[in-house]
C-alpha cells in the first residue's frame, strides 16, 4: 500500500502547549505540525521533556488544567482543540485511541479485564452486555492474549506486564479507532516482550489500516515499525522524514549524534562511544537561537542568535524537513558494524 | 588466569514465600546454583529478563541479601557465615551503583557529604582535609566540578546524580564495583556519557566490574564476559565476543534477537524472530530445563533433566544439552 496517497487521518497544525506555573509560563511544545495518513505509522522520537507526549496529550484533550494550547488538530475534518469534553468524548476511545507507558496504573484495579474492555464497547457502541463480552473475548484473542477466555475474568494484578499492555491495546482497539496513539508502549517491558508487542502493533496497523503515532525515546523501536519519523528536541520537531531518510541519512546534527552515540547490539566496537556532551536544556532556560546549539559540534554565531525553522517541502504532509542552519551533508557516515 | 577476586560455588538464594496460615511455605529460587570465577580487573555482565535473578545474585555477592547455600569466596576465602562486623572491612573493597540515580542519594545530605560518607566509615584514619581532597579529586574524575560539594542531589539531572553515585562508590577505590542497571533510568543521550565514564574508570583504576543490565548493547560495549541467567539458573557464560557472535543457548539467541537496532533495513525482520511467551512463575519453574517452555527446539527429554553448564569451546559454556543440534539456527552477527 502506498501510504503517501492515503487520506490524512490526523492532522496536527502548528500546535503549541504552554503551562502556566507558579514560576511563570513554561513552553512545552512549540509549533508542532504533523499529518498522519491512514495505514501509516509515524514514530515521534525524543528524550524526556522533548514535548512528544505533551503534543499528543494536547490532541487527546488530556493535558493538565494549567495548560494553554494553541494551533489545531483535526481527526478527519473534526477539530479537536478547544472542543467541549462532551463533544470530544464522541471521538476519544472511539475513533481516536491512546495507550500509555505503564500498563499497571492505566488499568482499573477493581474491574476484571473483560469488564474494562466491555465498558468501552457498551458505552460507545451501545452493545448489550453479552455482545460486549463476546467482543472483549475476540479482542483479547486478536491481541494474542494466551488463554483468553480465562483472562476475561481476571484482574489486572493477576497479569504480567506484557499481558496488561495487550489488554490496554485491546481496550484501545475496542471501537475500531482510525488513529492509535501509542505513548512509550514498550518502555516498561522487557526487551523480549517489547519485541512481541511491537510485532503485534505492526500487524494491527497493517491489518486495520490504522494511522498510528508511536511515541518513543528509542530509535531502534521506530526502525522496526514506523514509516516516517519525527525527531523532537526541546519542544520542537527538528527533523522529519521517512524512516530510511532519518535513520540512514540524518540531516539534523542531533539525530546524527544520537544515532552515533547509541551502543548497538550489532556493533563489536569496544572504544568510547561518541557521546553527546551536556544535557537536554531546561525548558525554563532555553538557550538563545537553536536549542541544540550548546551541544552541537557544528554550531556557530548564527545558531546562537537565531533559531532555525523547520525547512523542507510541505512539512505537514511532509516528505523531508530539518530545522538546522547547517544540516549534515551527504551520506551519514554510519559507524562500522561487525 | 590470576587468582580470582571472587568465586561462587553453587550459590543459591531462595526466598521462603508464605502462602497463608495453613499451607506449607514454598521456596522462590531467585538464584539457583551459580558457579563462577571473576578475575581481578574483569568486567562481567549479568543479563536476563526481569525476574531472572540478576540483581539478587549481585546483592548476594555483596551480602546485601542472605544466601541459602553454596559459597562466596573473596580472594580465596569463604565469607558466608561471617558476622556483619567481620564483613565490614571487606565492604571497603566492594561498592555498588544503583539504578535510580536520585533515589539512591540522601536528599538531606550535600554532594560532598554523600561522597565523603564511605570515607568516614571505612577510612577513619584520614583527616578532614585529606577526606575533602579525596572527595574533590573523585568528583573531578567523574566529571563534576569541585563547587558541587555544597549542593544537594535535587539540584542535579539524572546523569549528574549517577555521576555522584559513581563517585561515592569509587571514592574508596574498591576492588569490586557492582553496577545494577546504572544507565537504565537515563536519557538516551546521557547513557553514552555514563558508559564512557565507567570505561575510563575501569581503565584507570583497574577494578573488577559486575554489570547487571537488561541492555545487551551496553553490556557488549563494556564487558569482557557475560553470564546469561534465566529463572535464577545460568544459561550461558562466554567471553563477550563469543556470546554476541555465536550465541549457543536458544535463550541467549532469543534475547539478542529482541534487542532493536536503529536500522530500518534490519529491524522489521528482527521483530519477526522475537522470542515468544513469557517468564514462567519462579514459584513453579518448569521441570528439567527451565527454559524449555519457551524454547523452539525443546524435545521431550528437556523436561527430564536440568542441563548444567558445559564447555563448548575455550571460554564458552552453555547449559543446553541440544546446543550442537540447534547450532545452525544461531549464527547471528
Amino acid at each position: 500500500m502506498n501510504a503517501s496517497d492515503a487520506p490524512i487521518a490526523l492532522d496536527i497544525d502548528q500546535l503549541s502547549v504552554v503551562f502556566d506555573t507558579p514560576d511563570g509560563p513554561l513552553s512545552a511544545v512549540n509549533d508542532f505540525s504533523l499529518a498522519i495518513r491512514r495505514g501509516e505509522c509515524v514514530g515521534v522520537v525524543g528524550e524526556s521533556g522533548a514535548g512528544k507526549s505533551q503534543s499528543f496529550l494536547a490532541v487527546m484533550g488530556l493535558l493538565a488544567a494549567n495548560a494553554r494550547v494553541s494551533g489545531q488538530a483535526r481527526l478527519g475534518t473534526e477539530p479537536l482543540i478547544d472542543r467541549p469534553v462532551a463533544e470530544l468524548n464522541r471521538f476519544r476511545g472511539v475513533k481516536l485511541s491512546m495507550i500509555f507507558q505503564d500498563p499497571m496504573t492505566s488499568l482499573t484495579p477493581h474491574m476484571t479485564v473483560g469488564e474494562q474492555i466491555a465498558e468501552s464497547v457498551i458505552h460507545h457502541l451501545g452493545s448489550s452486555a453479552e455482545a460486549a463480552r463476546a467482543r472483549a473475548l475476540a479482542l483479547l484473542e486478536q491481541v494474542q492474549v494466551t488463554d483468553a477466555p480465562r483472562r476475561l475474568d481476571q484482574y489486572p494484578h493477576e497479569l504480567s506486564g506484557g499481558m496488561r499492555q495487550r489488554v490496554m491495546i485491546a481496550i484501545a482497539l475496542a471501537c475500531d479507532p482510525e488513529v492509535l496513539i501509542a505513548d512509550e508502549p514498550t518502555t516498561a517491558l522487557d526487551v523480549t516482550i517489547q519485541a512481541q508487542i511491537l510485532a503485534l502493533l505492526a500487524t494491527l496497523k497493517r491489518e486495520r489500516g490504522m494511522a498510528m503515532a508511536l511515541i518513543t525515546h528509542d530509535l531502534g523501536v521506530v526502525a522496526g515499525i514506523a514509516d516516517r519519523v519525527a525527531v523532537m528536541y526541546a519542544g520542537r520537531v527538528v527533523e522529519l522524514g521517512t524512516v530510511h531518510e532519518v535513520l540512514k541519512a540524518p540531516k539534523h546534527p542531533y539525530t546524527a549524534a544520537l544515532l552515533a552515540s547509541m551502543p548497538r547490539i550489532d556493533d563489536a566496537g569496544t572504544g568510547p562511544l561518541p557521546a553527546i556532551g551536556g544535557q537536554p536544556p531546561n525548558p525554563r532556560r532555553l538557550p538563545p537561537g537553536c536549542a541544540f546549539g550548546p551541544r552541537c559540534a557544528h554550531a556557530d554565531a548564527l545558531c546562537r542568535s537565531e533559531g532555525p525553522p523547520l525547512m523542507g517541502s510541505a512539512p505537514r504532509a511532509g516528505t523531508r524537513s530539518v530545522a538546522c542552519h547547517h544540516p549534515v551533508q551527504g551520506a551519514h557516515e554510519s559507524r562500522e558494524t561487525s | 588466569m590470576s587468582e580470582p577476586l571472587l568465586q561462587l560455588r553453587d550459590l543459591r538464594v531462595w526466598f521462603p514465600i508464605g502462602d497463608g496460615l495453613f499451607r506449607a511455605k514454598r521456596q522462590l529460587r531467585a538464584v539457583d546454583g551459580i558457579d563462577l570465577q571473576v578475575a581481578p580487573g574483569e568486567a562481567l555482565g549479568i543479563v536476563g529478563e526481569s525476574g531472572c535473578g540478576k540483581s539478587t545474585l549481585a546483592r548476594a555477592i555483596l551480602r546485601l541479601v542472605r544466601t541459602s547455600g553454596g559459597q562466596v569466596l573473596w580472594l580465596g576465602r569463604p565469607i558466608e557465615g561471617w558476622s556483619t562486623a567481620r564483613v565490614r572491612p571487606l565492604r571497603r573493597d566492594m561498592q555498588i551503583v544503583f539504578q535510580d540515580p536520585l533515589a539512591s542519594l540522601d536528599p538531606r545530605m550535600t554532594v560532598g557529604e554523600i561522597v565523603a560518607e564511605p570515607l568516614r566509615v571505612h577510612a577513619r584514619e584520614l583527616s578532614r582535609a585529606e577526606r575533602r581532597e579525596r572527595v574533590i579529586d573523585m568528583l573531578a574524575r567523574v566529571g563534576l566540578p569541585a563547587d558541587v560539594v555544597n549542593r544537594y542531589p535535587h539540584e542535579f539531572s539524572g546523569g549528574q546524580c549517577q555521576r555522584i553515585g559513581i563517585a561515592r562508590a569509587m571514592v574508596l577505590r574498591p576492588k569490586l564495583l557492582v553496577c545494577d542497571e546504572p544507565v537504565s533510568a537515563l536519557d538516551v543521550s546521557i547513557q553514552a556519557q555514563i558508559v564512557n565514564l565507567l570505561q575510563d574508570l575501569k581503565r584507570d583504576f583497574g577494578m573488577t566490574i559486575l554489570f547487571v543490565s537488561h541492555n545487551l548493547a551496553v553490556v557488549r560495549r563494556l564487558c569482557d564476559r557475560v553470564l546469561v541467567l534465566y529463572l535464577g539458573k545460568p544459561m550461558e557464560l562466554a567471553s563477550t565476543d563469543l556470546l554476541y557472535a555465536q550465541p549457543r543457548h536458544p535463550y541467549t539467541q532469543g534475547l539478542l534477537a529482541a534487542v532493536p537496532v536503529p536500522d530500518p533495513d534490519l529491524q522489521p525482520q528482527r521483530l519477526g524472530g522475537a522470542l515468544g511467551g513469557e517468564l514462567p512463575s519462579p514459584l513453579a519453574p518448569p521441570s528439567g530445563c527451565v527454559f524449555r517452555t519457551r524454547c523452539a527446539h525443546a524435545v521431550a527429554a528437556c523436561a527430564e533433566l536440568a542441563p548444567k553448564l558445559q564447555s563448548v569451546g575455550a571460554g564458552h559454556e552453555v547449559a543446553c544439552d541440544r546446543w550442537q543440534a540447534i547450532q545452525t539456527f544461531g549464527e547471528r552477527r
